[in-house]
């Protein structure tokens, strides 16, 4: 076994059982009382923002490449 | 009609999720038995992996483009369906995983062939990534907010439609689609990060959906649900931690 393995397989194993341990408690008070939490309650959604954004992110990357940037 | 789960809880960065919910009282009458948990979610989520981890196994074994392509259809049909009938997620989750695992295990063989070494790393990387992720989470480092959210999906979704796009070209006379995506360059490794950090902030937004959820007694069967949108997410940044390894070794 190399070194690769070891490492990087160590920290699979590692980190597997770090999110099997920590998934099953609940998060902080800091990150549950907070007023500006994600309300996934409401269909408050802005999709003209994200397609916006979206869009923006988009052309920014096609255009990029007619450049010729690689 | 829509199930009434997904009429209930809203949408992640993750396209798994739907949206509206009419109140948080609406399943107060469920027992405790039949709502939502943490640790049922986490359990399910091992499940998922190991379903996964098993036909990749067999797949790394026996590489054969069969093997791949089906998992991949078939991966994206369960997708689909654990999309659109939650409720189904009990069984569609599964076999998403199932067919996951097919199609990563041979695309995986393909890659150690040309960068030996390099599956292991891929592995370690998104695992750590996720444990790091649930950390930050947990103790607050990371607060997901509404803004967050918008910037996240908006960002997911501009890398979608640059790889249909891409996808398009290519099957259309285009030759290598999009340049810069498959490149080594700057520009392509560069690429290759930003989308890497937006599959990960995705998981924070799963996380975030698993904690309120389970705060909000949502019905047993979105455990599966959960699961599912963590085992996409993890797909997705496990493929794209590999496109980004392979660049820097190219």
């Amino acid at each position: 076994m190399d070194l690769n393995t070891i490492f990087f397989g160590g920290l699979a194993v590692l980190s597997l059982a770090v999110f099997f341990y920590f998934g099953k408690f609940k998060a902080s008070k800091e990150q549950t009382d907070r007023e500006d939490r994600i309300n996934w309650t409401k269909g408050s959604f802005n999709y003209k923002s994200c397609l916006t954004i979206a869009l923006g992110i988009f052309l920014l990357f096609f255009f990029l490449s007619f450049l010729g940037l690689d | 009609m829509r199930h009434q789960a997904l009429n209930t809880f809203g949408r992640s960065g993750n396209p798994v999720f739907g949206q509206k919910f009419d109140g948080d009282a609406q399943f107060a009458d469920l027992p405790a038995s039949q709502k939502m948990t943490l640790e049922g979610t986490i359990n399910k989520t091992g499940i998922l992996l190991l379903l996964c981890f098993l036909t990749a196994g067999i797949s790394w074994n026996i590489p054969n483009p069969a093997l791949m392509i089906g998992g991949m259809v078939i991966g994206l049909i369960a997708a689909m369906v654990t999309i659109f009938k939650p409720t189904m997620a009990g069984s569609t989750a599964p076999i998403y995983a199932l067919a996951q695992g097919l199609f990563l295990g041979g695309i995986t063989v393909i890659f150690e062939a040309q960068y030996p070494g390099i599956a292991v790393q891929a592995i370690g990387l998104t695992f750590g990534t996720l444990a790091s992720l649930l950390i930050c989470y947990k103790t607050g480092i990371i607060k997901p907010t509404e803004n967050f959210k918008l910037m996240i999906v908006s960002a997911t979704a501009g890398i979608g439609l640059l790889y249909f796009v891409n996808i398009m070209m290519s099957a259309f006379g285009g030759g290598e689609g999009i340049g810069f995506i498959h490149s080594n360059g700057l520009m392509g490794i560069g690429f290759s990060l930003v989308v890497v950090a937006i599959a990960a902030l995705n998981l924070v937004l799963d996380f975030d959906f698993i904690e309120q959820g389970s705060e909000k007694g949502l019905p047993k069967h979105m455990e599966w649900f959960g699961a599912f949108s963590l085992m996409v997410t993890l797909v997705w940044l496990y493929l794209e931690i590999l496109r980004l390894l392979s660049k820097l070794r190219r």
